[in-house]
């Protein structure tokens, strides 16, 4: 399970040492295993080894902040993401029953992946948009004002 | 007083399609602080900022000009980083600006730096916040483009680099040495101070760490003038010692739960909560107010009765919650209060960095209380023995903690103020061994047995003046 980046992101990553101080070049570890994990999916004891010898620590200390931080994932996941957010103000708008609509409609609990390899569903604290409570985000994207019709539409929109 | 409206200083014209790029901002007065700005000493620059009265927006609300006079001059290098990391639940006013009106943060940044001597930004954005961070990168581009930033920003002999750098999902990455450690490349696991990072921050240098919102105010200070910037908000007369009595300029107030109209709304600080939940179309479907968090998730709830207070740090501070950053949950009739601290608590056991052993142990104990108390399973002290748990990771009474981070008393400050100020419904759920929603006026402990409304604070807010 070796990894490293291709081409293009490795031009991307040497960009991002630059950022920051030759002597701390262990600050570019974060921006380095997003890029990692958007190239091969999580964050895999192979990328973990890379990143350590790319930014000149151990794989230990990589896997310490892997471990650490939400947005790492630690095992594959499918192929889109979901988090729906439930926390206070989503709650109060109504977040348990989108949760409840979500699990029975792709048959899974949360924090699991479909069958299929297709969804990764998951709880997500506050996610900033409490405004448009309740809201989830399907990979970069967040939706908002969420019915369960709403959420039929975008789930079954997902090719 | 008339009935307060919206003032929009910091989310001027952010509804003006494409405002976040460099061409509309800048034709609608963007970057025009930057020629007074290079005109002008940064030590009267400092001062500047100190007699406006500028306090942080993220949550502690201290003095802007005060924190900045504490950087030392002679250090080389020194670094200021925009803390984008907007967690706290009930808090979204930072999106907006990423979003839609990310030069105003870039020219923020700009006059930040020139005043204390700081030629490095790293602005930490959370990783969730994708479209920001993409507009954001986008505006920085524009901004090199234009000459507002690298070797010379302006043509002036001043070399500015920002740079942005993604969190992944940790909410303690918003407490500002948290953040640092995170910057480093590490666990967000905030440290011990001091040393403060204004002395030692980042990469050991000093370090100014600075809300989003905050560092916006700052160009329209030195764009319009201190006393422009006064006129703003309120200063009170007379408040306890140690209590800063200033809170100038307005405040981007994020309404959100059971109200008609929640969003984000600029207004001058002062008005109070009720006043609050008026501008944002009243309490849903006519129901009754039952609670409000006037200040993010961690500030101490308020009961119904309590909502005259006004709206900013110093009346906040009286009425023994907070500020925070601005983050107005409003809770109807329909609310089981057990419920709504189960699921708070949930965020803080799932979100304390594991470091210190009272908040890493407490807080999920605090939860399971909460929880077996919600779903029927209470027994009797365990109202009791939930403020204990919780005032034993940090002490609301004495402003204590055993922690190395103020995260400890973002617990027990729902924790406690929900157990005390709405026991009854607390303990009929006990008595009655299920989820019990008591009507408001049963809900709520009476004033006199557990927490007091102060009348001078209700005198004091009367008399906002700056003569």
């Amino acid at each position: 399970m070796s990894f490293e980046f291709t081409t293009e992101n490795l031009a991307k990553f040497e960009e991002l040492v630059t950022h920051y101080p030759e002597d701390y070049r262990r600050a570019v570890t974060l921006p380095a295993l997003h890029l990692a994990q958007s190239q091969e999916g999580w964050c895999s004891p192979g990328v973990m080894e890379y990143i350590a010898e790319m930014v000149g620590t151990s794989p230990a200390q990589v896997r310490d902040v892997v471990t650490f931080y939400p947005m790492f994932f630690e095992e594959p996941v499918g192929e889109y993401i979901v988090r729906v957010c439930h926390t206070l103000p989503c709650d109060l708008c109504g977040c348990a029953k989108i949760k409840e609509h979500l699990t029975e409609k792709l048959g899974v609990g949360m924090e699991e992946t479909t069958e299929d390899g297709k969804i990764t569903l998951l709880s997500s604290e506050c996610l900033a948009a409490c405004d448009q409570a309740p809201v989830m985000m399907i990979d970069d994207d967040l939706h908002g004002f969420l019915t369960p019709d709403k959420v039929d539409e975008l789930i079954d929109g997902l090719d | 007083m008339g009935k307060p409206k919206e003032l929009r200083i910091l989310y001027e014209n952010l509804d003006v399609p494409d405002m976040h790029t460099i061409e509309v901002y800048r034709q609608h007065g963007g970057y025009k602080s930057l020629d007074k700005l290079f005109g002008m000493e940064p030590s009267d620059l400092v001062d500047m900022v100190k007699e406006s009265g500028l306090r942080g927006r993220g949550g502690a609300g201290f003095s802007t000009g005060m924190k900045w006079s504490f950087v030392p001059k002679d250090i080389e290098p020194k670094y200021l980083c925009a803390n984008a990391d907007e967690s706290e639940p009930g808090t979204f006013s930072n999106r907006y600006v990423l979003e839609r009106k990310p030069h105003a943060l870039i020219e923020g940044i700009i006059n930040s730096c020139w005043t204390l001597g700081i030629h490095t930004a790293y602005v930490y954005i959370r990783g969730e916040f994708t479209l920001g961070k993409k507009r954001l990168d986008a505006a920085i581009q524009e901004a090199y483009a234009d000459g507002l930033l690298g070797e010379k920003v302006a043509g002036k002999d001043f070399a500015l680099d920002i740079y942005t750098h993604a969190g992944a999902g940790a909410y303690i990455c918003g407490e500002e040495t948290g953040l640092i450690e995170s910057l480093e490349g590490k666990r967000g696991q905030p440290r011990s101070k001091p040393p403060f990072p204004a002395v030692q921050g980042l990469f050991q240098k000093p370090t100014v760490v600075q809300n989003v919102e905050t560092l916006c105010n700052v160009p329209l200070i030195v764009n319009n003038g201190v006393d422009w910037y006064k006129a703003m908000g309120s200063v009170y007369l007379d408040c306890p010692r140690g209590t800063d009595p200033v809170n100038t300029g307005t405040k981007l107030y994020c309404v959100s739960g059971h109200v008609e109209k929640p969003g984000v709304y600029e207004v001058e600080m002062g008005l109070t909560a009720h006043e609050m939940i008026e501008m944002a179309g009243g309490v849903r479907g006519g129901n009754r107010l039952k609670a409000v968090i006037p200040g993010g998730s961690s500030a101490p709830v308020l009961t119904p009765y309590e909502c005259d207070v006004p709206l900013d740090f110093t009346s906040l501070q009286m009425a023994k919650t907070m500020m925070g950053a601005g983050g107005v949950i409003v809770m109807d009739e329909t609310v089981c209060m057990a419920h709504a601290l189960t699921n708070l608590l949930d965020f803080y056991a799932h979100e304390s960095c594991g470091q210190c052993t009272p908040c890493r142990n407490g807080t999920p104990w605090t939860r399971d209380i909460a929880k077996r108390i919600e779903q029927g399973g209470g027994q009797p002290g365990d109202v009791d023995r939930l403020i204990e748990v919780a005032n034993n990771i940090a002490n609301v009474d004495t402003f204590t903690w055993n922690t190395i981070c103020v995260f400890g008393i973002a617990v027990s400050w729902p924790a406690v103020s929900f157990a005390r100020k709405f026991r009854p419904e607390f303990e009929a759920h006990i008595r009655e061994g299920k989820c019990v929603t008591l009507p408001v006026d049963e809900a709520v402990t009476p004033p006199e047995e557990n927490y007091a409304w102060p009348q001078a604070l209700a005198e004091a807010a009367q008399k906002p003046a700056w003569d």
